[in-house]
This record gives C-alpha cells, sequence and structure tokens, in this order.
C-alpha cells in the first residue's frame, strides 16, 4: 500500500512530502491522474497541478473530475495509472460523488494493485474508514451541503486524519475529548505536513500531532 | 491630505448627469430618430446593478465598492426609472404634473425590420427602448439604452394594427412597452459570459424593477447602431441621412480609436473604409459564431447585430452544446435561419454596405445585385476561411504563436485536418428532424469538445491512438442512439483520419518549437482542458439558471446578483490566458453556484 495525505499548503510547503510521493512511483515516466474534489473550476486546480509536479519531470498527467458524467474509456486510463491525487475542497460533496460514480471500491482496488494513491485535504480524509473528521470539530468543519449522510469512505486506513490543523488550545481540547471517545488515533497535521505510508511502514513528515486515548504526542517537533 | 480628504467625503456621482436624454445622433442625424418627453416613473427599485461596467463607464470611482448605497440608489432610479409620454398620451390628452416631467427628450431610433409590414424601415425600430445618451470616460463614448420605458409608435404592434397603445395595454404583449426582470437578467448572464470570453457584445448596466415582475434593463456599448440604422435610409434611397449616419458613425469610431485606417481628405474612401470594416467583422464574427455554436437570427434588416458585430438583444441568441446545425427558431409567420444560413446573411449585410459605400460615394443607388462579386466580398470569404482554421486551432488548445506558424505556413494540414473534424461535428441523429419547445431541430450526435479535450490526455497517457469504438464512446453525446454510432468502413477511415491529422499537427509543432512531443502535449492537455471544459452554458441553460436565481429564498439582493453574475462569469470562462482564481467564501453564494453548475451541466449539450 503507497498512501501519502497531505495537510495542506502550496507547492513549498510540500516539498518534502513531493520527494516522499516521487520516491514511491516505480514508473520513470509515470502518468498522474487529478481527481478534483468539485468540477466548478477545476481546470484551473489542474492547471497549477500539473505545473507543480512538472517541476519533478513529470510530464503525463489526467484531468477526472468525477462529479461529471465520464466516458469507460478515459475512466480504464485513469485506473491505469501509477498514480492518483485526491484534491481538496469540500468532502461531503467529494464523497457523494465518489460514491455516485462507483469510484470508492476501484480506488480501493488501485491502491492493492500496488499503484500510489494520494490526497490533500479533502482528498486525504477519503483515505480513511469514513469523513468523520470533515464534520469535526464543531467550530472548523465542512459544510454538509449535500445532506450526505453515509458517511464511509474508501477505507483505506485504521487512523483518523486531521488536515489543516492549528496547534491552539481550542483544537487541543477537542482532540483531546474525541481521543478519549474514539479508540482510533487522529493524527492531526498542520500545512505542509503529512504522512506517507509504504506497506508496513508509516512515516511522519514535518510537525505532526498524535490525539489517542485522551493523550497528544508531538511528532517533529 | 488629498487622500484624506476623499477618504471622509461620500462618492460623487456626478457622472450619471450626463445620462440625461441628450445624445449626438438626435442634432446630427435628426431622422434616424423619433423624441419623446419623458417623466419619472414611481415605484422602481434597483434589482440589478453592474459595478463593474459602471466603472469601466466611469459612471463610479475605480475603487467605490460593490455595495448599493442610498445616494447610488436614488441616482440610479433618477437616472433610469423613467417612461415616456406617447403618442397615445398625448391623443388622450394625458396630463402629468411639471414636476414628474424630464426637462430633455430621449430618442427612439429608426431602423429598418423585417417583421414591419412597411418593409422600407419608414415605421420601424426601438418599440420599447428609449436611448439616455452618452458617457464619456477615459477616451470612449458610450451609449446607453434602456428597454421597457414605454411603447413608441415604431412597434410592430402599432404599424400592424395602426393605432397607438397606452404604455403596459395588457391587450399586447411585446408592443406594450415594458420589459421584464427576466429578460434582463437573461441579458445580465448571458452577456457577461460572452464579454468574459471576448466576444463583442451589449452589457447589462442595471435592472430597474417594478411590480408585477416588469422592469427597465439598462444596456451600454461603445457604439450601439446596427446595420438596420443604415438599411432604413437605404432602403428608403435618402442620401442625406445615411450620409449623415455614415459619417457620424465613422466620426465616432474614430474618437473611440476603434477606426483602424488613416485619415483621409476622401469621403468616398471613408465610406469604401466602413464597408471594409463591416466585411471584416461580419465575417469574422459569423465565423466564431459557427464555431461556437452561437445562434443568432441574422436576416437582411441586419436588426439582431451591432455594427462591429457586437451581440445586441440576446432574445433571439442561442448557444448549443452541439452542432445543433439544423435548428429553426418557429416565430409563428416564419422560421429563422440556421447557424450555417448566418453566413449567407452576414455576407448579405456586408454587401449592403458595399452598396453604401457606392451609393455615398457616386450619388447614385444601383441594385445590390451588381456588388455580388465587388473585392469585398471575395475577402468576406478569405477572412471568414481565416478565421474559420484559426478558431479551430484555438480549440485545440495550441498558443498563439502556433497558431500563427500553423496557419501561415501549414494551412492545407490545417484545412485537411477542419474537414475530418466537421465530419463528426456536423454529424446527425438518424431520429431525423422533430419539434422542440420553440422550432425544430435534428441532434447533433457528438461532442467535440470531448474529444478536443480527452484526446491528448489519453495519448499521452498510453501513446497510441484510439480503437474506433474507444473514439466513439469518447466523442458520443448524450443523443446519440445505437443507430447513430455504427461503425461503417468510412467512419472508421475519419476516425483514424481525424487522429493521425491531429498528430500531424502536433508534429509539425514539434518539429518547429524543438519540444518534445509529451512537453507539448501536455500544453495542449491544459489549454484544452479549459477551453474545452465539460460543462459549458447552453441558451436553455440560462433560462434555467435565471429561474434558480429569480426563485432563490431569501430574494437575492442587487449587490447579491452581481456577485452572482461575476462568480458565474469567472466559472465559464473559456480563455486559457485568463486567470482565474476560487475565491468564493460566502456559504450563500457557494451553494448557489453550485446549484447553477448542475444546471450547466445537465443542459450542457442542449440548445
Amino acid at each position: 500500500m503507497k498512501l501519502v495525505l497531505y495537510s495542506g499548503g502550496d507547492g513549498k510547503d510540500n516539498y518534502h512530502l513531493d520527494l516522499n510521493f516521487i520516491k514511491l512511483l516505480n514508473n520513470k515516466n509515470p502518468v498522474i491522474t487529478f481527481f478534483p474534489s468539485s468540477s466548478y473550476l477545476s481546470e484551473v486546480e489542474f492547471r497549477e497541478f500539473v505545473r507543480h509536479y512538472s517541476q519533478f519531470g513529470i510530464k503525463r498527467f489526467i484531468h477526472f473530475p468525477v462529479d461529471v458524467n465520464f466516458d469507460k474509456v478515459l475512466l480504464e486510463e485513469v485506473l491505469k495509472s501509477d498514480a492518483i491525487h485526491l484534491g481538496g475542497g469540500n468532502t461531503f460533496y467529494f464523497l457523494k460523488h465518489l460514491r455516485k460514480a462507483k469510484l470508492l471500491t476501484p480506488l480501493k482496488k488501485f491502491v492493492e494493485q500496488g499503484n500510489v494513491l494520494t490526497g490533500l485535504s479533502a482528498g486525504a480524509i477519503m483515505m480513511t474508514q469514513d469523513i468523520f473528521m470533515a464534520n469535526y470539530p464543531e467550530f472548523d468543519r465542512d459544510e454538509n451541503s449535500v445532506h450526505l449522510k453515509n458517511l464511509k469512505s474508501i477505507g483505506l486506513l485504521d487512523f483518523q486524519f486531521f488536515p489543516h490543523y492549528r496547534n491552539s488550545t481550542r483544537y487541543e481540547k477537542a482532540f483531546l475529548k474525541l481521543s478519549k471517545e474514539d479508540p482510533r488515533p487522529i493524527i492531526a497535521c498542520p500545512d505542509g505536513s503529512g504522512v506517507v505510508i509504504e506497506n508496513e511502514s508509516t512515516k511522519f513528515v514535518g510537525k505532526t500531532f498524535i490525539f489517542t486515548q485522551g493523550k497528544k504526542l508531538i511528532i517533529n517537533p | 491630505m488629498n487622500t484624506a480628504k476623499k477618504l471622509n467625503q461620500p462618492p460623487s456621482y456626478l457622472s450619471f448627469d450626463q445620462v440625461n436624454g441628450k445624445h449626438p445622433l438626435q442634432s446630427k442625424v435628426s431622422d434616424v430618430q423619433v423624441s419623446y418627453q419623458a417623466r419619472r416613473r414611481k415605484g422602481g427599485k434597483v434589482r440589478f446593478f453592474n459595478f463593474d461596467l459602471a466603472k469601466e463607464m466611469g459612471l463610479i470611482e475605480d475603487d467605490h465598492l460593490c455595495e448599493l448605497n442610498a445616494e447610488l440608489e436614488k441616482k440610479i432610479l433618477d437616472t433610469f426609472s423613467l417612461v415616456i409620454i406617447n403618442e397615445w398620451d398625448i391623443e388622450n390628452n394625458k396630463k402629468f404634473p411639471k414636476s414628474e416631467i424630464l426637462p430633455n427628450s430621449y430618442m427612439a431610433t429608426r431602423y429598418l425590420q423585417l417583421q414591419h409590414p412597411d418593409k422600407l424601415g419608414r415605421t420601424s425600430g426601438d418599440g420599447r427602448t428609449i436611448w439616455n445618451g452618452t458617457v464619456e470616460h477615459k477616451g470612449i463614448t458610450w451609449d446607453i439604452s434602456s428597454c421597457g420605458t414605454g411603447g413608441t409608435r415604431l412597434s410592430p404592434a402599432c404599424n400592424i394594427n395602426k393605432k397607438y397603445y397606452q404604455t403596459g395595454d395588457p391587450s399586447i404583449s411585446y408592443g406594450c412597452g415594458y420589459a421584464e426582470v427576466g429578460e434582463g437578467m437573461e441579458t445580465l448572464i448571458f452577456s457577461e459570459v460572452l464579454h468574459q470570453n471576448r466576444f463583442k457584445t451589449e452589457r447589462l448596466l442595471a435592472i430597474v424593477e417594478f411590480e408585477k415582475g416588469l422592469s427597465i434593463n439598462v444596456r451600454a456599448y461603445s457604439n450601439l447602431l446596427r446595420p438596420s440604422h443604415f438599411f432604413a435610409p437605404l432602403k428608403q434611397g435618402k442620401f442625406e441621412t445615411l450620409k449623415k449616419l455614415a459619417d457620424y458613425h465613422i466620426d465616432r469610431e474614430i474618437k473611440n480609436k476603434r477606426w483602424p485606417y488613416k485619415k483621409t481628405a476622401y469621403d468616398a474612401e471613408r465610406y469604401y473604409q466602413l464597408a471594409e470594416q463591416v466585411t471584416l467583422n461580419f465575417s469574422e464574427m459569423v465565423a466564431r459564431f459557427e464555431d461556437e455554436y452561437i445562434f443568432c437570427w441574422l436576416d437582411w434588416d441586419g436588426d439582431n447585430i451591432l455594427m462591429d458585430g457586437g451581440i445586441i438583444d440576446y432574445g433571439s441568441i442561442r448557444q448549443f452544446g452541439l452542432f445543433h446545425s439544423e435548428y429553426r427558431f418557429d416565430d409563428v409567420e416564419r422560421f429563422s435561419t440556421t447557424i450555417l444560413e448566418q453566413k449567407q446573411k452576414a455576407k448579405y449585410i456586408a454587401q449592403c454596405f458595399i452598396q453604401i459605400a457606392d451609393f455615398l460615394a457616386s450619388g447614385k443607388k444601383k441594385s445590390l445585385q451588381k456588388f455580388k462579386d465587388h473585392r469585398l466580398m471575395k475577402l468576406f470569404e478569405k477572412n471568414f476561411e481565416y478565421h474559420k482554421n484559426l478558431n479551430l486551432i484555438k480549440k485545440i488548445g495550441f498558443d498563439e504563436s502556433t497558431q500563427i506558424e500553423l496557419i501561415q505556413n501549414h494551412i492545407k494540414k490545417v484545412e485537411s485536418f477542419r474537414r475530418v473534424f466537421s465530419y463528426f461535428e456536423r454529424a446527425k441523429s438518424k431520429k431525423g428532424f422533430y419539434k422542440v419547445a420553440d422550432g425544430i431541430t435534428q441532434d447533433a450526435i457528438f461532442c467535440m469538445r470531448d474529444i478536443l479535450r480527452e484526446f491528448p490526455q489519453l495519448y499521452l497517457a498510453r501513446r497510441t491512438i484510439l480503437e474506433p469504438k474507444e473514439f466513439l464512446e469518447v466523442i458520443k453525446s448524450s443523443y446519440a442512439k445505437r443507430a447513430d454510432l455504427k461503425l461503417t468502413p468510412i467512419r472508421i477511415r475519419q476516425i483514424k483520419k481525424f487522429q493521425e491529422q491531429y498528430l500531424d499537427l502536433v508534429n509539425i509543432v514539434c518539429k518547429k518549437k524543438k519540444m518534445n512531443i509529451e512537453n507539448l502535449l501536455l500544453e495542449v492537455v491544459m489549454r484544452s482542458s479549459v477551453i474545452n471544459k465539460y460543462d459549458r452554458v447552453t441558451g436553455n441553460s440560462i433560462s434555467f439558471v435565471v429561474d434558480k436565481i429569480a426563485s432563490t429564498k431569501p430574494k437575492l439582493t442587487a449587490e447579491e446578483i452581481f456577485e452572482v453574475s461575476q462568480n458565474f462569469k469567472y466559472y465559464q470562462t473559456l480563455d486559457p490566458d485568463q486567470v482565474v482564481e476560487k475565491n468564493i467564501v460566502n456559504f450563500r453564494q457557494k451553494n448557489l453556484l453550485t446549484r447553477l453548475t448542475g444546471i450547466v451541466r445537465e443542459n450542457r449539450e442542449s440548445l
């Protein structure tokens, strides 16, 4: 299993995570597919995505919005990519359309076949069991404007992931409380930090906070 | 000190005072207009104000907040909330308080209109519109007109029924002189999108709303003259009027720095320059309309188009999602032209301007037929072809320098690709013709935007061309049924040809630019994903979008409508060279825009 979870931030912030991602790719001339969370102005995001990863010598990209109809030919090519990146945005909207397009299982299989799945913010949350963290804490959550009830996601990870973490008393209190109620560890990453998973190994890149059983741990302080 | 003073002062709206009914046409070409006294119309509210356009026109300061304050609202209403005192009012001896009557007259202009029985333009023109005047700012003179300001003697109803009507008379619809908010909103949304995509078009400055959904829709452009303004005096053989009008128009274009010719002392030369300008503008415009699937009911009266080929009157404008080139609007008495017939109508309009130039130069009006082989008619064809080729390679996603290289040095290859592109673009459903709500059509079956967007991505990923079945899977639209998708030997050949010729063009550019194919295709992929985006507006989607905006509860404020129109136009920007950013922070706006994008998507292939 090869996964990279980005919290957020710009290209410079994520340089080290990007290097880790590139290392995970087996192909010297890889194809990377970009799944925006919504097709709204996703061409703009796609261009930024391409420009960013072109700096690493990558030249083959596919743009694949999931909230619009797509053809089988493109989907087959997408699932043959070396990596898929799930973009940031509204997690509820993104999950609703991934499910509607029947892509949750193919994405899981894609990872099981040894390909790389990366995600930023909403895209990273999508790799966990459910998108509960998009709804938590109350003072910093995505609007569930699509009224999604089934929050089950791709389900690749046993921990919860919280992006754009700010190390403040307010957040700390909220996550300590949650960690007492939910057995799953919460990995909270500020922008520029993230998690790289390669099979059994889990690597934290940048300052990372882990909340578990009412305790807070700091990695790479 | 100046800055501090400025900060403490309320914004001044003195520029609005220029808009007082006075327009240079009234004195320079008095017989192309009918003058009306006007009075204030009460009960109006500002439903929409285009802050961006108002800044461009100098009506408000560049740093003015996009918010209506009481003073600005009052100024907008004082300037635009008016109704004419028409012939019916005079005949019926209607009296209005002096305090309500505005000091200056407002003009309704005369122009040729096909639907009038007269056919010579003696009775036709602005039926429910008056010109508010002009505004000058940064070297540009803008014309402003308002639709819905009362019924004039130039409306079809007056002339067909040979009587004057009271403004608002419920027994006639269009002729009653009123306009509706919905019409204004459609113009707003559509014109802002097209303006953003560099179409020449009138734009909506404001909507003043009254009870029962009625409104005054205020529009602006740097020159609101239409070919039909010229065709009325031409048909009537009125040399002096035509000459004055041509002189007025040319002088305005020179003043607005839109006249590309050097100053000449010879009037005749100026008139031929005018004919050349119309030829170039109309051939370019009609090529673009064809390629962007813009349906504009062009006819010999030149009524639905501006002198520079700009769009006016969105009631007869549509954008199709596919090349539905057989669609005709049913106007009860007759069917409209199709997209492909627009070219002949545009050419005819250009030919009329050659006739005008000759008339003004020689003093004798000759038959239009005499000019069918004029050099400008050849120029029309040449420029049309040039733009058809250019539009196609732009759509592929090549940048400007590449476009020029291909057009200048590899035109045969471009034309050859255009032929195979057209084969798919023009393919129609076996279902044949059928009636739609407002006309007849035969469905196009292939979505060219989809293949142009996906092919470079797929080729980059796999480095082989698509199998015929795969090609059809990508290009087929929701209108294509099984019978439409048969892989005949001809179609298989065309599929191969399409891909090979596309790659031929790519390879030519690679060689010229000394780039490898991956780098070039990557650039094409990025540009093409914007140009050929999945969800592009259609005429149908605009109507539904306007319905959605109108039904949003609580009712959107003027500022919110402005914000929606701006966000919507950014979303619909199909120009890869324009920088557009996602910056909507307001939740209500986000939510509404999500709904609007859904509408656009659902209707993306329709009429």
